[in-house]
């Protein structure tokens, strides 16, 4: 007999209300967990987009790219010996359109590669967000620091960083607007952390991630708010089955006197968290990939199905934990208790 | 048939350093098929004797052997599984399960003592005790909306449909009002002597007595009379 499921259906009410409020976290749970990704998207697409592989910077730039010069020789050397490496370099700075009007944007450049846009001097490609500020194909933009004009010739989509749309440019006109001959950093594509360069420090794209100081800090802000949401989710269940059981301590008594096994009084606590856990889940993931598809353009928001199935796991695994702890009493609670007690 | 035997049974209770003994050298034979009458004042040690046959405490001295085993020195696990199969239980209060119907409770017993019946089997079982407690037109009502005289009928259907050998009943009239006592303990009366069962009951109420084919007179943990 499945006592579980009955005593659901006689107090659709109280579980009706545990049902919500798990609902209600899961689904904040997974809107903090798109709006990260979303972010992370936006602060860092350009690298996260680039394979796994490693990174290269100089040992004295303390762990700063902006503060890395690599030296022509030794890049020229890594290039030739790694046929996929590429030398790049990132910088903040601004473009003025044809209406003069000045956009914010991170210029890149790289050596011949397939993992960056490879343009001419003269020429800018740009990330797709920029066409909402009115830039279109064949517009001429300026740059204070540059003597010539870029021609745009194309747009590329999801290439941000550091929350900036990228601009793809030529290593000439880089070198001419930022006034440095070296590169900043070599990517070596499907490379390990085995692989040590003398001179340069190595950074895996994960670490390399978190050198980017508003990436980390953004990341660990959202992150840890889905952690505690995920936490607080837990010891709601651990808190509800816990009262629940405080008022039917007389019946397990009853229950384990007749000769109910404790094992069987878990698992009825254990089936009403999975029950209540996975329909307040499908709710939620429904509801936020929802939101997923209809979020406004503006707003970065990006929630992987895959993602959800992750936290999904986890709220069942932290709601087991609090079932469990909540259901030790249990074993704890002597029939002679319960039937000298009055009627529950 | 003797199928009971309660050999000099002593139950000590500590509290700090206070030492209580409450049973002081219990014997007493339960036969197969008789209702036996525990009375005596509060705190003579007449429910604390019936809750270790019942194997729900331990003693500290003494044995209790049932169909000749020691009890005493089964474990948790296997008194688990004697009070599931051959013990029914009937408390002062029904102490039904509030979220399962009538059928349900009694459903439920027969799932906990691992009957070997096929479920039409067990559908007419209960059919069959509801029938005979009184209880067949309220099979679909849940606790709530049961009198406390149906309650504690319930209660005593479910303490028998897995044809238990011993019957424990402690205080069961005591919630209920003079004419539903009578009724509930004719009940008992007749149940165990259609099903032999023989029962264990602690009462209060000398009324009931009348019902017993045994009473047993305790007073400070000893008995003091033993008469059929």
């Amino acid at each position: 007999m499945n006592l579980a499921l009955k005593e659901i259906k006689k107090n659709k009410v109280r579980f009706l209300i545990l049902g919500s409020i798990v609902f209600l976290v899961s689904l904040l749970t997974f809107i903090i967990s798109g709006l990260a990704n979303g972010l992370s998207q936006d602060n860092a697409a350009l690298i996260k987009d680039l394979p796994e592989g490693q990174f290269y910077m100089n040992e004295d730039a303390d762990e700063k790219y902006n503060l890395s010069r690599i030296d022509s020789e030794l890049q020229n050397e890594l290039l030739h010996k790694e046929k996929n490496a590429v030398a790049f370099s990132i910088q903040m700075g601004f473009l003025n359109d044809e209406a003069d009007k000045q956009q914010s944007v991170a210029f890149v450049t790289s050596t011949d590669s397939k993992l960056f846009e490879n343009v001419k001097p003269g020429e800018i490609i740009l990330d797709s967000s920029l066409k909402k500020a009115g830039i279109k194909v064949g517009d001429t933009l300026t740059n204070n620091q540059f003597s010539g004009e870029f021609v745009v010739k194309g747009f590329v989509d999801q290439k941000k960083y550091s929350h900036a749309p990228v601009a793809f440019i030529n290593m000439v006109n880089y070198q001419e607007i930022y006034r440095v001959m070296e590169m900043q950093m070599v990517f070596v594509p499907d490379a390990d952390s085995s692989h040590e360069i003398a001179g340069l420090q190595s950074f895996s794209n994960k670490e390399f991630l978190g050198t980017i100081s508003s990436y980390s800090a953004e990341q660990m802000s959202l992150n840890m708010i889905i952690w505690f949401l995920v936490v607080i989710s837990g010891m709601l269940f651990a808190i509800f089955f816990y009262m629940m059981n405080v008022q039917k301590i007389g019946l397990y008594g009853i229950l384990k006197a007749i000769g109910i096994k404790t094992s069987k009084l878990f698992k009825m606590i254990w089936t009403q968290m999975f029950v209540i856990t996975v329909i307040s889940l499908i709710l939620s993931i429904t509801l936020s990939q929802v939101f997923n598809m209809i979020a406004p353009e503006g707003m970065p928001f990006s929630l992987t199905f895959e993602t959800t199935m992750q936290l999904s796991l986890v709220f069942l695994v932290i709601g087991f934990i609090g079932a469990t702890l909540s259901g030790l009493q249990i074993k704890k609670i002597e029939p002679l208790q319960a039937i000298q007690q009055g009627e529950a | 048939m003797t199928l009971f035997e309660i050999d000099n049974v002593r139950k000590t209770f500590t509290n700090g350093e206070v030492k209580e003994e409450i049973l002081k050298g219990i014997n007493l034979s339960l036969r197969e098929g008789e209702i036996t009458a525990l009375v005596g004042a509060s705190g003579s040690g007449k429910s604390t004797l019936l809750t270790i046959a019942a194997g729900l405490q331990p003693t500290t001295e003494g044995q209790v052997l049932f169909e000749g085993k020691n009890m005493t020195n089964m474990s948790a696990e296997q008194v688990r599984q004697v009070r599931a199969s051959k013990f029914g239980f009937v408390f002062q209060f029904a102490h039904l399960v509030p979220f399962l119907t009538v059928e349900e409770q009694l459903m439920l017993m027969l799932d906990v003592s691992e009957t070997k019946l096929k479920k039409h089997e067990q559908t007419e079982e209960v059919n069959r005790i509801l029938k005979l407690v009184g209880m067949d037109h309220r099979k679909n009502a849940y606790p709530s909306s049961l009198s406390g005289g149906e309650k504690q009928r319930v209660a005593i259907a479910r303490a028998i449909i897995h044809k238990p050998k011993v019957l424990f009943a402690d205080e069961p009239t005591a919630s209920l009002d003079s004419k539903r006592s009578k009724e509930v303990m004719l009940l008992i009366r007749d149940l165990t002597k259609t099903l032999n069962i023989t029962t264990l009951m602690v009462t209060h109420d000398e009324e009931m007595l009348a019902y017993a084919d045994h009473i047993v007179k305790m007073s400070d943990g000893l008995i003091l009379q033993n008469t059929n």
